[in-house]
Parts: structure tokens; C-alpha cells; sequence
């Protein structure tokens, strides 16, 4: 008898293990490559280049240089900035009751002006200066990063100071760049490539801290100011210009309703500039829904 | 008694047994569907507008095919860097090749752990802490060089020689050195797939409008913007073997592990605020590898647009990346800094081996590295402090107190056994 019901037990779990287990994996699977067009592809990748010499690059078709300039003001009401949560190091981030803020959305009180937009050039064909031998300050203090938003040219010198009486470490994302940064002293870091869209660099050691670098290496690139203005100077004239705009809270890029500078879904508007000429986009209002309500 | 239940069961199992699961496919690489539907290197400013269509996820199923193959053929370009006879050796199902020799060595020995596409997404791989390695991204944590660098071939083949102490990464110092050698030359060939699909998928965003959402299917693209650069970081990684100066040999021992000890315990070298004072690993202990920041990351994101006021569109991509992070992604850990009371060290217990974990810190991890701002013989005091600790104990964890000079023996014990 018990040996009946031990065997119709075993029996029972044998199936419910077989059901479990199943047969296939269950996991979310993506398309099949499709193979026939990958033999052609590999034929193609494999032959030996015949349009040698960077066809892919734009070819400059103006001369001379112009720029570029306009401000950001934030069209609506700037909630309450949120409280960062501070618990570590306290004699120095938290000294005398300071507090800290969330610092996604500068937004200046009496202009609107709205800081920390970023805007770059997207491919250009020609640049007027060298890359700038005289190092980029990238400063912290009081457990925060003094420039929340900040462009450096690739092979600029970023000056990583830490004017701080306590050890930070700055760790900039997809670079492999962590480095001690004892109390008050500092290192150098060497953009060594190009970021599409900007990076975050944090502090492993206090996690609230975050801020947001971009590296060009035509250095076409500017961060709006407090009062929302920026300005991009010695752009190639002449020539069709295609500019990224970004924000940290619309960070797939900066969407704005201005059809006559073609600007589109990803944060992208077009514009030419004619040689000596200082072009002022004016006033570009950005709607608090475009960045994130 | 009859049980009437019996004679059902008996049936559903032959049943199942009759129709099976079919013939097995061949083994297939598996898309990166995270970052499939994800695309970028910030993983918290992640949208719907970003994730790639069907078709967008489809062409670099192509474009992976045509340049790497697939897991029983695989293929490598000559820019790649890599032994075609090597990968056959690691590739393939488990068999043995005319001379008698053994094929299919990665699916025979790592395959359960690191998954099929050097995933860190084998079966076993959710039971495992740590978790195993996802090739992927192209990080890789202990090894000789600078930590924006790849490790050297010689580092890959001392992690499967020596195993990762700590971890489930077992030695395989019982294969042939030719068997180890061409399970690393494997480990970079997954590598570099993975880095180029990651390349691959987070360029859809960055073409221009009139390349209407396509890849270009060229060499100048394929090959000499995408997987060159990739390549080019592993073949530079032997030139990139970090020089060690010489440990001070005119250095009292006790004296240097003084120095050690302020150093770690100092705001310098600041050692204390994630390993704790008592070095047990102890101090900043809430922070994530970038493997699991990026799934924290994004999870974080998904519950923000659960809570906010989402459009269809957002709806649909979120619920779809619940699904995709289920079956993709394993559950978010923590990690903790190193317990260095142990004596157990990943990377190799060697003084060379922790110089070289403090100079560059640990890639991928959040330790950061020490080069530029301490002086190595400072790097090489804190390596023979840390070397002390697991003989420190005496009882009195964390009382701030120099730890190499000892009046005598078993004063420690002594001292413990009066309390």
C-alpha cells in the first residue's frame, strides 16, 4: 500500500518535473540574423577597400568663420528642487545644517534663463583652432561637482581638483577613468574619444554626486550658462550645420516645436551660417513637458 | 486498493515522451536584447524612441553573422587579431576532431556559466555569487594593465589557470596549456562580438536622417569604424602592462606596514570608506558593479514612468522591457567591497597581483585607482598593510591601533582569553 502511494507520488512528480522543465527556454529571444544576406555582407566586408581615403567624411563646400548664439529659458514653474539624501562624510557635506539639491534643473529665478543645455555640432568639416593646451578645472566642493554640466575638447587636459578636506573618487562612465582625488589635490584626465550624447561622472564614495561631460573633438560644443545663453564661435561658414542639443532631463535629445530650423524628434536642428556672421537663434523657450513635465 | 490516477499518469508521461521536443536546434547567439531595447551608455536616460525596431535588431543579427559566424562555424576578420585554429579548437559542440583531439571546449567547460554568447546568462548562472562574467561590454577586472585597457592574453590565460579565488570560477590548470590558450583566444572572440553589437546597436540613434534608420553595410562602416578601434584595444594590451617599480627593499617591514596603515586609513588613499575600518568590507557597502548599476538603472527608470504619466507608446516599450529584463537580466546584487581579512583576493594573492588592484583600481567595479595620486612606494605600503590583516586578528577588530609590532608571541590570544 504505502509502497502504491509512493510510486504514484513519484510518478506525479516526474510529470510535474517534465512540465516545469518544459522544452524550450522561455526567454525573450530576438529576430534571427538572416543568413543568406549575411553570406553576401561578409563577401563584402571581406574585399579589400577600394574607396580608400575617408569617403564617409563631409566635404567642406564653404570658407570662413561664423557663430552661433541663443539662450534657453524654461517655460513654466520650476517645482520645489528635491532634497539629496546626505549620509556620509557629514562634517564636510552636511556642514552646519547645509543642505544639498538635486541639480537636473537649473533654472534661474529672475531671468528663466535655463542652465546645463547642452549644444554641439554633430559633423563638421573643418575647425579653426588647436585643440587648447591650458587644462579644463572640473572642481568639487562642499560633496558636489561645481560644474554640473561641462564640454572639453578630445585631447583638451581635464583638471579633476577636489577642493574638498575629505578623499572623493571621480569615475567617468565608458571612459574606465576612477581615480582617487585625495583632499585637495588633483589629476589629470585626457579625453581620449569622442561621446555622442554626454556622460555621467559620479563619486563611488558619495553616491548623490553626479554630473554630465561632453567630448568633441572639433570642439564645437557649449554649455548654456545660468542665465540660459550659450554661444558656439569660429563655426565653419557657408556650410549646412547639424546640432545636437541635450538635456540631463531630456537626455535622448532636447525636442523643440521650431520647424524653421527643421528641428527634429531627436533633438536636432540644422542651420547654416554665413562667414563673420554672429547668428542669434534668439530666445528658445523649452516647454516644461520637454523635460519630463 | 487501485489508485484509477495511476494509469493517467502513465499515459501523460509516455505521451511526452512519445512526442519530445523535437530535434534540437543548433546552438545560436542570442541578441543583446537588453540593449536592443535600451540602446545607450547611460542606462537611466533610456526612452522609447530609442529601442530598435524588428528590422533595426534584425540587420545586426546580419551584420554579427556575416563577421563573427556562429557558435559551431565561427569566423573572424583578419583585423580582428584572432587564430582562426584556435576558436575551432573552443567552438563548437563537445566532440573529438581526426587526430583525437577535443573540440567544443568552451561549450564543455564554460557554457553553463557563461552562456552560449559570453552572456554571463548560462543556466546556472542565476545561483552563482558572484555572478559570472559578461563578456559583453569588453571589462574585464583582474588583469596587468591600466584600467581603461583590455587584459593581455597572458592575463586571460592566469584567470583560467588560477581560477577567481572567492568566486565559482573554478581552475582549469588540469587542461593542456594549448586547451587554455585557445579557451582565452575564445573569450576574446566573444568579447569582441559583444563589444561590436553594442557599438552596432547604439548607432542607429546617431545616423544621420537620410540613412532612413539602416546601417551602412560597408567595410569602411563594418569594419573600419566599428570593429578596428574594438579590435585595436585588445592587440595594444600587451604594450599596456603597467610598470611596477621595485617594492622598497630597504624598507623596514614593520615600518612599511605602518605607513600602510595611515595610508588606507587616511584621506589620501581613503581605503577606509568603502572597506571600513576594520577592513572587513564593512564601509560603502551599497554600490553596484556597471554590470548591475546598468539593470538598477533601468529598473529605476521603469518605475519612474510606472508613476509618471506615460503615453501609450512609453506603456508599450516599458511593459515589453518588464519582459525582456525577466528573461535577460538577473536580479540586481550589490557589491561588497572586499573582505581583506580573509586573505582571499579574486585577482591573484601575489603583492604584485594587489599593486597592481590598487594602482589601477578594478574596472567595472567601483574601486577606483590610485596612479597619479599616490606615489607607488605609497601603493606598495598599502599592499604590505593589507597583507598584515589576516593575521591581525587579535579579538579587538577595529580598535585603531598599529598592527606589526608585536611584543611577543600569542600576546593577541592572551589579551582575549583575560577579557
Amino acid at each position: 500500500m504505502a509502497d502504491v502511494c509512493f510510486r504514484n507520488g513519484l510518478w506525479a512528480v516526474v510529470v510535474a518535473m517534465a512540465t516545469c522543465v518544459g522544452c524550450g527556454s522561455g526567454r525573450v529571444i530576438g529576430p534571427a540574423p538572416d543568413l543568406v544576406a549575411a553570406a553576401k555582407l561578409r563577401e563584402v566586408v571581406g574585399a579589400a577597400s577600394e574607396a580608400a581615403g575617408g569617403a564617409q567624411e563631409a566635404a567642406s563646400t564653404g570658407s570662413g568663420w561664423g557663430s552661433l548664439k541663443g539662450r534657453f529659458v524654461f517655460g513654466g514653474t520650476p517645482g520645489e528642487r528635491q532634497v539629496l539624501v546626505v549620509d556620509k562624510d557629514m562634517e564636510v557635506c552636511g556642514k552646519a545644517g547645509m543642505k544639498l539639491f538635486d541639480q537636473s534643473l537649473r533654472v534661474d529665478a529672475s531671468s528663466k534663463g535655463l542652465a546645463d543645455v547642452v549644444v554641439f555640432v554633430r559633423k563638421s568639416t573643418r575647425v579653426k583652432n588647436p585643440v587648447p593646451a591650458e587644462p579644463l578645472r572640473f572642481d568639487q566642493k562642499s560633496c558636489e561637482f561645481l560644474s554640473p554640466v561641462f564640454a572639453a575638447r578630445v585631447g583638451q587636459p581635464v583638471d579633476v581638483r577636489n577642493s574638498d578636506p575629505i578623499g572623493h573618487n571621480t569615475n567617468i562612465s565608458g571612459s574606465s577613468f576612477n581615480q582617487l582625488i585625495p583632499a585637495g589635490e588633483g589629476t589629470v584626465y585626457l579625453p581620449t574619444g569622442e561621446t555622442g550624447m554626454p556622460i555621467s561622472v559620479t563619486c563611488n564614495i558619495h553616491p548623490w554626486m553626479k554630473a554630465y561631460a561632453v567630448f568633441r573633438k572639433d570642439g564645437y560644443a557649449a554649455v548654456s550658462a545660468t542665465d540660459g545663453s550659450f554661444e558656439i564661435a569660429d563655426l565653419p561658414a557657408g556650410e549646412p550645420l547639424e546640432f545636437q542639443v541635450w538635456h540631463a532631463r531630456a537626455a535622448s535629445g532636447l525636442k523643440l516645436d521650431r520647424p524653421e530650423l527643421k528641428w527634429s524628434a531627436k533633438g536636432r536642428f540644422q542651420t547654416t551660417i554665413e562667414a563673420d556672421e554672429s547668428k542669434d537663434l534668439g530666445t528658445l523657450e523649452v516647454p516644461a513637458s520637454a523635460l519630463g513635465g | 486498493m487501485k489508485t484509477p490516477l495511476r494509469p493517467l499518469v502513465l499515459a501523460a508521461v509516455a505521451s511526452l515522451l512519445a512526442v519530445g521536443c523535437g530535434p534540437t536546434p543548433p546552438a545560436a547567439f542570442r541578441l543583446n536584447m537588453v540593449e536592443a531595447v535600451a540602446p545607450s551608455a547611460e542606462k537611466d536616460s533610456v526612452a522609447a524612441e530609442l529601442a530598435l525596431s524588428i528590422d533595426q535588431q534584425r540587420q545586426v543579427a546580419t551584420i554579427l553573422a556575416a563577421l563573427f559566424g556562429s557558435p559551431d562555424e565561427p569566423f573572424c576578420q583578419p583585423e580582428m587579431g584572432l587564430d582562426p585554429a584556435k576558436l575551432r579548437l573552443a567552438a563548437g559542440p563537445v566532440r573529438s576532431d581526426i587526430v583525437g583531439r577535443k573540440n567544443g571546449l568552451y561549450r564543455e567547460h564554460c557554457v553553463h556559466c557563461h552562456g552560449i554568447t559570453g552572456d554571463g546568462l548560462g543556466p546556472t548562472a542565476a545561483f552563482l555569487n558572484p555572478y559570472p562574467r559578461d563578456y559583453r561590454p569588453g571589462i574585464f577586472k583582474f588583469k596587468s594593465t591600466e584600467r581603461s585597457d583590455k587584459p593581455t592574453h597572458a592575463d586571460l590565460v592566469k584567470i583560467l589557470h588560477n581560477g577567481v579565488p572567492g568566486s565559482s570560477m573554478p581552475s582549469f590548470a588540469l587542461l593542456s596549456p594549448a586547451e587554455v590558450d585557445a579557451l582565452a583566444e575564445y573569450v576574446k572572440y566573444l568579447s569582441i562580438r559583444g563589444e561590436t553589437e553594442l557599438a552596432l546597436m547604439r548607432t542607429f540613434f546617431e545616423l544621420d536622417d537620410d540613412a532612413q534608420g539602416k546601417l551602412a553595410e560597408t567595410r569602411e562602416f563594418l569594419i573600419d569604424e566599428i570593429v578596428a578601434p574594438i579590435a585595436e584595444k585588445w592587440t595594444a594590451a600587451s604594450e599596456a602592462v603597467i610598470e611596477v617599480p621595485e617594492m622598497p627593499a630597504d624598507e623596514d617591514l614593520a615600518a612599511s606596514i605602518e605607513k600602510g596603515r595611515a595610508l588606507f586609513h587616511g584621506n589620501k588613499a581613503n581605503c577606509v570608506k568603502c572597506h571600513g575600518v576594520t577592513a572587513l568590507g564593512d564601509g560603502q557597502a551599497n554600490d553596484y558593479d556597471d554590470w548591475n548599476k546598468d539593470i538598477v538603472k533601468i529598473r529605476d527608470k521603469l518605475a519612474k514612468l510606472a508613476a509618471g504619466e506615460a503615453d501609450a507608446a512609453e506603456r508599450r516599450w516599458a511593459a515589453g522591457f518588464q519582459e525582456v529584463l525577466v528573461s535577460e537580466a538577473l536580479r540586481p546584487r550589490t557589491i561588497p567591497p572586499r573582505n581583506l581579512r580573509h586573505g582571499i583576493y579574486r585577482g591573484g594573492r601575489r603583492p604584485l597581483d594587489l599593486y597592481y588592484r590598487i594602482h589601477a583600481g578594478i574596472n567595472g567595479a567601483p574601486m577606483p585607482a590610485a596612479k597619479g595620486t599616490v606615489a607607488s612606494e605609497d601603493i606598495w605600503h598599502i599592499v604590505n598593510y593589507i597583507r598584515s590583516l589576516p593575521y591581525d586578528f587579535d579579538g579587538e577588530l577595529g580598535a585603531d591601533r598599529a598592527v606589526a609590532v608585536r611584543p611577543g608571541p600569542a600576546v593577541g590570544l592572551a589579551a582575549t582569553q583575560e577579557d
